[in-house]
């Protein structure tokens, strides 16, 4: 009897878990269905409000409208320069930080690591930093984007903590061969820490790719990313869309828009099942230090 | 790596100091560059927070002109500034109370799915709201409650209800934060707790199933004891880092009408400094509210010692 009754509660907490997790499957995924719905509908559905997660009267109307505005081939070009560029940059320069200071016995250690650590308690706000882009003559410049954020400091703990997990040995036994810090560093450490170097690349790539607070800043329109346009579209600085009369303009504006994140969404979101074999053990031995 | 630092009598240290540089000179030079990104991007414009202290005049030099607390008063006495740090305070607490159960409670769950290949899928896909700009969710939310084309208020019609103007209306720029919040970060803050719950021991489940111990009693005798150090932790970095709201997220949802409950001290920061060039009173609040914020996370990697005997940082 007791048995039964346990057995009962069982199916009734397996359904309630099923529930809970065909909800957050839900709202994970409707946002995007609907985007990519709203992007290859027909004008008239869209007008009625017909559409729901399934296309209708199919088209690729938006997708043509948007390849064929001049400025948004440029930015899209701007956001794989970002993005490549400024990981390549923050990637190199990570690492070269974290190479010296995963060895415990280095002479100075303790100060250069308490100088990275001191900028994760206080940093200087965003009017300094502002002035100092513009003094530096950055602003106008794509360096203004790519150098700034080179090396984020969380993510450098999470590299020096990896690069502390590999056995010294191996590296004794490459220095008895005669090899040099730099090529240990390039052909061997690095080639141990694909599981970090692939986490943290990642999430400066996320950063590089996403952003569109810097570029307001201090880029000019023209080195603008495709976040910088979808921000104008967002808030209304960039009107796209023909049509005749105003709810037409809008519902033409709606699909326009849904291609646009559409387009600028899906690289940066492909890229990620690939790595992420890599984030469990990227993630935890960074742990929660990170 | 090579033997530890020499100690010692100091001639022999210092010849010892050559020996060491002339060995190990290339560790140097690889952090030459780092070190100098860290001065210039990182040191200079915390130095550079004395703007707050300088009087700025327009037309002359950003750097000011004489030093004042006149900033400091200024906006001491600025209800703008205390409206702002009001709305930084409630949508903090709030965001909190609401986002920082969530993920436990998603990760025990994802936790209890008997099927792997579904447990996998459900996680990868609630990982990809964490890699969309935050442009994008503000886009995607002002399609989705849009009052006129938007599927939520279609389907308010839809029940008989009102539209509502989601984007634009104060009492639900809190609400709509929030939840957006949840929705980008509970799948990706989740992982933490659930590689804490893969590491307890299957003995202990064991155990409890042997003494007949149902799946929610395993959960709540087994699995939260288990992970609540994991849990603390967390508890204090969000703590500590309370007052680091979505700067750009809010700054995208901020409209005129949503002002009275959207405009928090970045977004203040930024109108005052960047928009109105008002230089050193922008400094001076955003000073202010990194001093506050260095005391949270002192205060919590302080407690994180306390507790287990290990800081954050």
């Amino acid at each position: 009897m007791k048995r039964r009754s346990i057995g009962a509660g069982n199916l009734l907490f397996d359904v309630f878990v099923y529930l809970v997790m065909f909800f957050v499957l839900f709202c994970c995924l409707v946002p995007f269905l609907y985007m990519l719905a709203v992007s290859f509908s027909g004008r008239k559905p869209l007008v009625n409000g017909e559409v729901f997660l399934w296309p209708k009267e199919f088209t690729l109307d938006s997708y043509k409208q948007i390849f064929t505005y001049p400025n948004f081939f440029r930015a899209y070009g701007n956001t794989f320069l970002y993005a490549i560029a400024g990981t390549a940059i923050a990637l190199v320069m990570t690492s070269l930080m974290a190479y010296p200071l995963s060895k415990k016995n280095l002479w100075g250690n303790r100060f250069f690591t308490k100088m990275v650590v001191v900028t994760m308690f206080f940093s200087g706000g965003l009017i300094p930093n502002y002035l100092l882009i513009n003094t530096l003559r950055l602003a106008g410049t794509r360096f203004a984007i790519l150098i700034p954020f080179a090396i984020n400091s969380f993510n450098l703990i999470i590299l020096i903590n990896f690069f502390r997990s590999i056995p010294e040995e191996i590296e004794e036994a490459a220095l008895i061969d005669g090899l040099g810090y730099f090529s240990i560093l390039w052909r061997i450490v690095m080639p141990l820490s694909t599981a970090a170097v692939a986490t943290i690349g990642l999430y400066y790539a996320v950063f590089f790719w996403n952003d569109w607070f810097n570029s307001l800043l201090y880029l000019r329109s023209d080195q603008y990313p495709v976040m910088m346009i979808l921000r104008n579209i967002v808030n209304g600085t960039m009107v796209i869309g023909t049509g005749e009369g105003a709810s037409e303009k809008t519902t033409i504006a709606i699909s326009i828009k849904s291609a646009v994140i559409i387009t600028s969404t899906v690289p940066i979101v492909v890229v990620y099942p690939f790595l992420q074999r890599f984030f469990v053990k990227g993630i935890t031995i960074g742990g929660v230090k990170g | 790596m090579t033997k530890n630092a020499p100690a010692g009598v100091s001639i022999q240290r210092n010849s010892m100091l050559r020996r060491y540089m002339r060995r190990h000179w290339v560790l140097y030079a690889m952090l030459l560059l780092p070190v100098l990104y860290y001065i210039i991007f990182k040191y200079v414009p915390m130095v550079g927070n004395v703007l707050a202290f300088r009087r700025y005049r327009p037309g002359m030099s950003p750097f000011g002109t004489e030093w004042t607390m006149r900033y400091f008063e200024r906006f001491l006495r600025d209800p703008m500034f205390w409206r702002a740090f009001r709305n930084t305070l409630v949508i903090s607490v709030f965001n909190i109370l609401v986002n920082f159960p969530i993920p436990i409670i998603f990760a025990i769950l994802l936790n209890e799915v008997r099927i792997k290949p579904f447990q996998k899928f459900v996680q990868t896909v609630s990982y990809v709201p964490r890699f969309v700009s935050t442009v994008v969710v503000i886009a995607i939310l002002n399609e989705l409650l849009s009052p006129s084309s938007g599927l939520v208020n279609r389907l308010l019609e839809s029940l008989g209800m009102e539209v509502i103007y989601f984007m634009n209306e104060p009492e639900w720029f809190r609400p709509v934060y929030i939840l957006s919040e949840t929705w980008q970060f509970t799948g990706w803050t989740a992982i933490i707790y659930l590689a804490a719950i893969t590491s307890i021991s299957p003995d202990l489940f064991e155990a409890a199933e042997i003494d007949g111990a149902g799946r929610l009693q395993r959960i709540w005798y087994v699995t939260v004891p288990c992970i609540l150090p994991t849990i603390a932790v967390m508890l204090i970095i969000n703590v500590g880092h309370m007052l680091r709201l979505g700067f750009e997220k809010v700054l995208l949802m901020y409209t005129p009408a949503n002002s009275s409950v959207s405009d928090i001290i970045d977004t203040l920061v930024y109108r005052t400094g960047l928009q109105s060039q008002n230089y050193s009173y922008a400094t001076a609040v955003g000073l202010f509210s990194g001093l506050i914020g260095l005391v949270l996370v002192i205060s919590a990697n302080t407690a994180s010692k306390k507790l287990t005997g290990e800081s954050i940082y």
